[in-house]
């Protein structure tokens, strides 16, 4: 196996503006992400010779997107994929470049996830639901349509078996909308949440209340992966990728007879192995958060805490700043915006190139950076960067 | 009135199931190679891939306890309006505890669901000719 340890790099970030309503299509705002990512790595369009997209079938393809940069790639992939799929599309585009197919690699997810297609659903057809999802016929019936159910059924019993409580989802949530507060682009700048608000707000879908849900925003993200060589190239400070592990699986998450075990138990030990670093060395950090719970039970499966310690952890204030892991330090998805986790990848890139150096926003000296991807309990990836 | 809420479609690898519930009765997959219980059944065992499929008829007493829930208060799909708040539960089956069997639970306030709850099975019939297994407190 080739050892790919800090011979990768995220050289560029860049988005789109981000609303609840863009009035335009998700080519338009690919195209606005993917410029800006092409200016932050200071390069040229056609020093791109591979794009990659991953949607829900919401999204323009990346051989448009190349098109109307201009650009003649030598690879393009659209992959239907949420959560996690940034991870598995970074890894592929580091296979492509280490086996010669390609140089450059721009990745995106474009999405009028409000305005447009909504992944918590509305407009559903019924039927199609049930044969669309594996095992649909047993759980559409019962009114499960959505992933604050199907995730909210782990997370019953996972809070039940290790003694979290609502104020430590509640944790997450006020966390991260104060790191919102430093970021005049996230959605609820200016709407800080206090527990006590967090407590009062009525369940949704017990265990969650409307705080423990993600956004749904129009907006779109790009990223662009080289090698560590031309790197040096670019303008940019590069993110190192120290380690990567794209994608592991349980059982589909709709066979509920495991509900002990998720796919980000199995990335865990093999990321640290691959980075040679331990969680312990970690400065900073970008969690998957679709969910709020889901936040806590990558935190035990990433070993930053123990099982059973998850909860006294967040309550000690160790996700926000100043605190042991700062995490989703924009506000992540359940304040900031929502594109399937790749605004969590842009924050993480700017931390650990120290952007935002000399504000309050920034995490002093960090070096280390986890980057978590989770498509559900079934299916999760993640990479570890370095400065 | 017509039944708004979706009804389970039958296909190739789940319909003995559904068929037995049309009968009251409970038919859960079984893996004849390594004597998994499939559910949700399909095509082939999850746990060891063989094809060696049965069925096991668990007739209709069947029992089981609360293994994990939730509680929806806003519909997320369309015909459960009037079902609020409704509380859909994985139950584990007494008989076969591998099992986890994924329905809502009728006749309780859901203030009073609990993990480990006892619940025994009850059939809805939504239809001329389907019924529906739903949980009932024990």
């Amino acid at each position: 196996m080739a050892q790919i340890k800090d011979r990768y790099a995220i050289v560029g970030v860049g988005e789109s503006e981000r609303s609840k309503n863009s009035g335009t299509t998700p080519l338009h705002l690919a195209l606005d992400a993917a410029r800006a990512a092409i200016q932050d790595a200071g390069i040229e369009a056609k020093d791109i010779d591979g794009f990659m997209s991953y949607s829900e079938n919401d999204s323009c393809t990346s051989h448009q997107l190349a098109t109307y940069l201009g650009v003649r790639p030598k690879y393009v992939k659209d992959i239907m994929g949420g959560g996690s799929s940034t991870e598995m599309l970074i890894a592929d585009a580091i296979g492509l470049i280490e086996t010669g197919q390609v140089n450059t690699v721009l990745i995106y997810r474009a999405m009028n996830g409000r305005s447009g297609v909504r992944m918590g659903g509305g407009g559903w057809d019924i039927n199609m639901l049930q044969s669309a999802i594996d095992g649909g016929s047993f759980i559409i019936p019962y009114g499960a349509g959505g992933p604050a159910q199907w995730f909210g059924l782990f997370a019953t019993r996972h809070m039940h078996e290790t003694g979290l409580t609502q104020e430590h989802l509640g944790h997450v949530c006020v966390s991260f909308y104060e790191h919102a507060q430093r970021n005049p682009k996230a959605y609820f700048y200016g709407k800080p949440l206090t527990m006590e608000a967090y407590k009062e707000t009525p369940y949704l879908s017990y265990p969650f209340n409307k705080h423990d849900f993600c956004l749904e925003s129009d907006e779109a993200n790009a990223i662009i992966v080289t090698s560590a060589e031309r790197a040096k190239d670019c303008q940019s400070r590069p993110a190192y990728i120290m380690g990567i592990t794209a994608r592991q699986c349980v059982s589909h998450s709709h066979y509920w007879s495991d509900l002990s075990e998720v796919a980000a138990d199995y990335v865990a030990p093999e990321l640290y192995k691959k980075a040679g670093i331990s969680p312990a060395d970690l400065d900073v950090a970008s969690i998957y958060d679709c969910y709020s719970w889901v936040v806590l039970r990558q935190l035990e499966a990433y070993g930053i805490a123990p099982r059973g310690e998850v909860g006294d952890f967040v309550a000690a204030g160790n996700l926000r700043m100043g605190g042991k892991l700062p995490s989703n330090t924009a506000g992540g998805m359940l304040s900031e915006g929502y594109t399937h986790g790749m605004n969590n990848v842009l924050e993480i890139v700017r931390q650990i190139r120290h952007d935002y150096k000399g504000t309050d926003r920034q995490v002093e000296n960090c070096e280390f950076g986890l980057c978590t991807g989770w498509a559900g309990p079934d299916i999760a990836g993640a990479m570890i960067l370095r400065n | 009135m017509d039944y708004q809420k979706p009804i389970p479609l039958k296909n190739q690898d789940n319909h003995p199931y559904w068929d037995a519930a049309d009968r009251h009765e409970l038919l859960i997959q079984k893996c004849e190679s390594c004597g998994h219980y499939s559910h949700p059944p399909g095509p082939a065992c999850s746990k060891c891939g063989s094809a060696e499929l049965s069925w096991e008829n668990l007739g209709s007493e069947v029992n089981g306890t609360i293994y994990s829930f939730i509680i929806s208060y806003r519909p997320f799909l369309p015909g459960f309006q009037d079902d609020l708040p409704l509380v859909i539960a994985v139950v584990e089956l007494d008989k076969a505890p591998q099992v986890k069997l994924i329905a809502n639970v009728l006749n309780c306030n859901p203030q009073d669901v609990s993990i480990g709850m006892n619940v025994k099975m009850t059939w809805q019939d939504i239809t001329e000719d389907r019924a529906l297994p739903q949980w009932i407190p024990a």
